[in-house]
């Protein structure tokens, strides 16, 4: 295999992590074929591949959450069944999830001390805590309520739990993906420090820039399978890329020269002053005002959690608006409807496809016809008309080549990258003014990242103002005219497509405006 | 260890076999529990079937005691296909019968047969307002209407017992023997619903109502605008919202078609069978709640409402007839509770794939006894599944 | 004179609040672990039921009897119960549907019933719990007859609250209990047992619905009359929401309705004219009423709510 080092400088290693064919099966689906994986004591080791690819549940099969169908795993050496997450406790095995693993109405001491054996004492744990974090430098009040903690400090508190368990080897689950570039260069450091300590650190990722910066090595997964092992020292992002996707990735060029003229005499949406609560009731969207004009992207960026959902859908009226307005084609909008927003031809990608944009168990003509429904030529008077649903959903299906046994199966047995087939399908086809898309490439395949873009960038041609909100910096940049900050609910900043470079973006991410620290590659510390 | 796995395929023949399997395990449950207490379940059931269909008489009988149930059954069921979990029937049944019975007395004699319709719209509109209740406080204010639905059972009890022993209304017998024994009072004879011959068989005028109301409700659930929505609404609220539904007029819609349901069931409970006010009588029935069972064995289908209710009828008429020492009361309460659980077990087996696995520590040997379910080569982006045109979405 | 009525009423909001309190104690530790059980009307007629057997049949020593009595009421409620926990937590049915289920089957047209049919329970129980005249004080002005004239169980409940509330939040076990109400996800991953936890408290909070169908049929009705309990069960529930989900809060509420469901046969001893229907209706009334406040406005976050409450908790699901 192409890539595959040993590095025999350093002796004989026993690796602290082993994986041997490891096989998992899911109802339709192999997770994981046959994959090898070692990693070394006191490395950080990135595992790198796309979603789908298998990462998370070899992680959740050493974290012992999923039992393997097939396969050994060996710590240190030694032959090791895992049976439980307790056991891999037990085995110094601990692991950050994507989505944190926390309670949110317990205290942080409180959560650290969750499943440990002895009597609870509260103040007791109140103080190992906090001396934990003075020790790791990772500081955090024990007796915060998690739900009042930022992403970042939450995220603390799941490293802090595996360090009380003095756990040897850290699985950090796409640890970046809530944080800002400088938090994450925190955590960068963190993460060297304890592999520094002679733990091992595994890194789940599908950042080539975050791997590269990090990690001492790299295990790349593809279609369930590990297809490389590298060191990062000598490798390139290039070649990361290739491995990760299986071909030479050249980003589409010719979308991205071929782009809309913005008419920036014409602005579809406007808003004015936007206000909004969060669902508890909270200020989440603190007065935003923006335009968008005919034709353009325009990018809202930031950590996720800062008004953006709030935003997409107050404009939407799916949300109540507390104050401010919102116009379209110049014309103020009442805003306690949806129905009045997809009167006016506003379309909406919602963050939640699944649940929100479509109906996962109703079949997908019906989905199709989620917002039509009412009207001529989908039903007359109180009954539907079955046929025309039918031959709507055929013909969309066809055009936009969603992938489906039949028109009447339902939603939720079709892939991710064809559920969102179908609700662009569906919010593209009724003549859009406007298309308001949160997150629309999220958790997608590298292919149907590439339809969905395309078709962005399909509508902006056609004169459609487009308003993309996306936590993904580099989506921004490669699609947006322009792109807003949002931070706290209000925007923080606004940049051209032009001018925008990563760290001033990274800052204004994090509220800030001026300069700092800047985001260096430290190539990874020897070990 | 029992793992269950999702099905990635409905069969249609499940949507049969399932709630026909709960049916029998359920009797062969109560079997046992039959003879444990020292009886013979064998000539139980056969006194059941011949009770309730055989002998002379028997399946009009059934017929008549399947009549209220069918009401309830649908009542249920339309509520239950939203994940509107209203357990009031019992209470909608009881005011659909004081406001059908109160029509009946008050205008019967001037009305004649007219009076009929006129019962069942006083029965629905009963109903309806009752049910109306909790589910305005769902809509309005957000209170679970499991609780607040089954408490207003108790209050409509409660106003029935009223109406006839604590005061002297309109449907309280005030000669006669009621001077002595505080009861309902007896509707003109021309307000009785209407018997068909069909053969031999007697069949009730409640029943054919019944059965065409479970066919508009079919047609309304499957084919028009409102199903659309309930389906949407059932399946994800934040959709339904997201798409412009307006989920509370939809939902009181919901609880006033299943209280109205539940009320034409009091209408006919008073014109097909008591024609009086009769809380003792209504009260130990527990209509409201073998509707429930019925709605979850049809599989909250309107249509196959119909024929299970006549099963439940079958069940209640035998109970009722057969009741003595070898066959106390409550038999049919637990049978019936059993085929209900019966029926939710079958559901999982409908939804999941069932595995029994052996010892943790045979898996992690690259095991060959465990023989894994991969349907399909499915790689990630081959949709997998065929085609649920599914009838009942639960 | 007036304070007096206070008093017989206050007293009898303990004698009928204490089976109300036991309910919903056990629903409360239950609902903890994230399972919700609408059972608890037919776990208490079974508890009723049984506690009525063994007290017409069983011999010996009253108090031993009485013993025997509780035990058999706990397992009766418990296997009801372990019906509920198998069909929620391992075949992973509706939680409403299933609770719904239970008591149908249980309840008073039901097994219940049914067991007392054949069991012949037709006169009043021979062992009953009498009410105490604890330290000789039943006599003592106003706390005389509410706190120290009332029966054993009334004073094994109040033990039972301070266990469980220091349970629930002093202790480790509880601090698992909690986590796995809330974030059952975060629990496995901490290496608590989710399954085991759930059908522990499943079965626990059978037992105390158990006792409080005992107190039933051994002192409130103690002649066996199907469905007895009239709904107590359903009241229990709704006193969890009213408790925000803890034992010390849960008593007040348990109290409250324990005298709303006093008032009918208090006032009718004294001849005051209301029709016993719209007495009887009141429990009802004012639990919805409750139910209402307690849905809307500021306690709108339901306080105290477990997160996953109703959820099935499957760890490989993808």
């Amino acid at each position: 295999m192409a890539g595959v080092t040993r590095d025999e400088t350093a002796g004989i290693l026993i690796p602290a992590v082993s994986m041997r064919g490891i096989t998992k099966r899911f109802p339709g689906v192999v997770a994981n074929d046959s994959v090898d994986f070692e990693v070394r004591a006191g490395e950080v080791h990135a595992l790198l591949g796309e979603n789908g690819a298998g990462k998370s549940t070899l992680s959740n099969i050493l974290a012992g959450i999923y039992r393997p169908d097939e396969g050994q795993l060996f710590l240190n050496g030694k032959l090791v069944e895992l049976n439980s997450p307790r056991s891999a406790i037990e085995h110094g095995i601990g692991m950050v999830h994507q989505h944190f693993r926390l309670v949110q109405t317990f205290s942080v001491a409180e959560n650290v001390a969750l499943g440990l054996p002895g009597r609870f004492s509260k103040r007791e744990a109140e103080d190992r805590v906090a001396a934990l974090g003075e020790r790791f430098g990772l500081p955090v009040d024990p007796r915060a309520l998690i739900w009042q903690l930022s992403v970042g400090e939450q995220q603390r508190v799941e490293i802090l739990k595996s360090l009380e368990r003095e756990a040897r080897v850290l699985i950090l689950d796409e640890p970046t993906a809530v944080l800002t570039p400088p938090e994450a260069e925190v955590l960068f450091e963190t993460l060297r420090t304890m592999a520094a300590e002679g733990r091992s650190v595994i890194f789940i990722s599908h950042k080539l820039d975050e791997v590269m910066a990090v990690s001492d090595r790299v295990t790349v997964l593809r279609d369930a399978t590990d297809v490389g092992v590298v060191e990062v020292s000598e490798t390139t992002p290039r070649e990361l890329a290739r491995l990760m996707v299986g071909r030479d990735v050249v980003f589409n060029a010719e979308d991205t020269l071929n782009r809309a003229t913005v008419d920036w005499e014409r602005v579809v949406l406007q808003t004015v002053d936007l206000r909004a609560n969060d669902d508890r009731g909270n200020p989440a969207l603190n007065g935003v005002s923006l335009e968008l004009h005919a034709g353009e992207i325009l990018g809202v960026c930031g950590v996720s959690g800062n008004g953006q959902r709030e935003l997409a859908e107050a404009i939407c009226a799916s949300r109540g608006r507390t104050g401010g307005q919102v116009l379209v084609d110049g014309e103020t909008t009442i805003g306690k409807d949806p129905r009045e927003m997809i009167r006016r031809r506003v379309s909406h990608i919602p963050e939640d496809r699944l649940h929100t944009g479509l109906a996962a168990s109703v079949s997908i003509e019906d989905n199709l016809v989620l917002k039509a429904y009412r009207a001529h030529p989908f039903s007359l008077g109180p009954l539907l008309r079955r046929r025309s649903i039918r031959s709507n959903a055929i013909q969309l299906v066809e055009q936009f080549g969603v992938k489906a046994p039949g028109t009447s199966t339902s939603t939720r047995l079709l892939s991710g990258g064809n559920v969102q087939k179908v609700l662009l399908a569906r919010e593209f086809s009724s003549d859009p003014v406007a298309v308001v898309a949160a997150s629309p490439t999220r958790g997608l395949d590298v292919g149907s990242i590439e339809t969905v873009r395309h078709l962005l960038l399909e509508a902006a041609r056609r004169g459609v103002g487009v308003l993309l909100i996306t936590e993904d910096l580099e989506e921004a940049l490669a699609l947006s005219d322009r792109i807003l900050v949002m931070y706290e609910g209000r925007v923080a900043g606004e940049v051209s497509r032009d001018e925008a470079d990563l760290t001033e973006l990274g800052l204004l991410m994090g509220g800030r405006s001026a300069v700092g620290s800047g985001a260096q590659q430290t190539g990874g510390s020897e070990s | 260890m029992i793992r269950l796995e999702k099905r990635v395929d409905a069969s249609k023949w499940l949507n049969f076999t399932v709630p026909v399997c709960s049916f029998l395990a359920a009797l062969v449950a109560g079997a046992v529990l039959i003879a444990s207490s020292g009886n013979d379940p064998f000539e139980a059931y056969s006194r059941i079937i011949d009770r309730s269909f055989t002998s002379e008489g028997a399946f009009a009988a059934t017929l008549l005691a399947a009549t209220p149930l069918l009401f309830t059954g649908l009542a249920a069921a339309a509520a239950f296909r939203m994940g509107v979990f209203n357990i009031g029937g019992e209470g909608q049944f009881f005011i659909g019968a004081i406001t059908s019975s109160w029509v009946g007395l008050t205008y019967g004699e001037s009305l004649g047969a007219g009076v009929i319709p006129l019962m069942m719209i006083a029965g629905v509109a009963g109903g309806a307002m009752w049910a109306a209740i909790p589910g305005a406080l769902k809509a309005f204010f957000n209170t679970s209407e499991i609780i607040t639905s089954l408490m207003l059972n108790y209050v409509a009890a409660s106003l029935m017992t009223y109406l006839i022993f604590n005061t002297e209304s309109t449907w309280r017998l005030t000669e006669g023997s009621g001077l002595m024994f505080p009861q309902g009072r007896l509707l003109d004879e021309s307000t009785f619903w209407p018997f068909s011959h069909i053969g031999s068989v007697d069949v009730p005028f409640g029943f054919w109502v019944g059965t065409v109301v479970a066919v508009l409700v079919w047609i309304l659930y499957r084919k028009t605008r409102f199903g659309f929505e309930v389906d949407v609404i059932s399946d994800a609220a934040p959709a339904a919202a997201y798409a412009g539904m307006r989920t509370r007029k939809t939902l009181l819609g919901v609880m006033g078609l299943s209280g109205g349901l539940a009320g034409l069931g009091g209408a006919s409970d008073i014109g097909d069978i008591r024609h009086l006010l009769d809380p003792k009588g209504l009260e130990p029935a527990r209509y409201g709640y073998t509707g429930i069972v019925i709605a979850a064995l049809a599989r909250l289908n309107p249509l196959a409402v119909v024929p299970v209710s006549i099963l439940m009828g079958a069940l209640n008429n035998a109970g009722r007839a057969l009741q003595g020492p070898d066959f106390p009361a409550g038999l049919v309460g637990t049978l019936q509770g059993l085929i209900l659980f019966f029926a939710l077990g079958g559901e999982v087996f409908a939804r999941y794939r069932v595995r029994v696995k052996r010892s943790p520590r045979a898996s992690a040997k690259a095991s060959s006894g465990d023989v894994a379910v991969a349907t399909g080569a499915g790689q990630t982006e081959a949709p997998v599944g065929s085609p649920s045109s599914g009838e009942v979405g639960t | 004179m007036n304070s007096n009525l206070f008093i017989v009423i206050a007293a009898s909001a303990v004698f009928y609040g204490t089976p109300l309190l036991f309910a919903a104690m056990g629903e409360v530790l239950t609902e903890r672990s994230g399972v919700l059980n609408l059972g608890v009307e037919g776990m208490m007629l079974l508890g009723a039921v049984a506690a009525s057997y063994i007290s017409n049949t069983a011999s010996g020593p009253g108090w031993l009897v009485l013993v025997l009595c509780l035990l058999g009421a706990m397992g009766a409620a418990a296997c009801g119960a372990l019906i509920h926990a198998f069909a929620v937590i391992t075949l992973r049915v509706n939680q409403t549907v299933s609770g719904l289920a239970l008591t149908i089957l249980a309840g008073g047209a039901g097994l219940s019933s049914y067991l007392a049919n054949i069991w012949e329970l037709k006169d009043p129980a021979t062992h009953q719990f009498g009410k105490l005249d604890v330290f000789g004080l039943k006599d003592l002005p106003i706390l005389g007859p509410v706190i120290f004239h009332q029966t054993m169980l009334t004073y094994l409940s109040w033990v039972l609250v301070v266990a469980s509330t220091w349970y629930l939040f002093r202790t480790r076990a509880g601090l698992g209990l909690r986590a796995v109400g809330e974030s059952p996800q975060t629990a496995d991953s901490m290496g608590i047992n989710v399954v085991r936890t759930r059908y522990t408290h499943t079965l626990v909070g059978g037992m105390f619905a158990g006792i409080a169908g005992a107190a039933y049929s051994l002192t409130i009705v103690p002649t066996w009359v199907d469905g007895m309990t009239s709904g107590a069960g359903w009241i229990a529930i709704a006193l969890v929401i009213f408790g925000f989900w803890r034992p010390d809060l849960t008593m007040v509420g348990a109290y409250l309705f324990g005298a709303l469901q006093g008032l009918a046969p208090t006032l009718q001893a004294r001849g005051v004219d209301i029709p016993s229907a719209v007495l009887k209706s009141l429990p009802y009334l004012v639990t919805v009423v409750v139910l209402v406040i307690m849905s809307s406005g500021s306690a709108k976050r339901r306080l105290g709510a477990p997160a996953a409450l109703g959820i099935p908790y499957e760890r490989e699901e993808r």
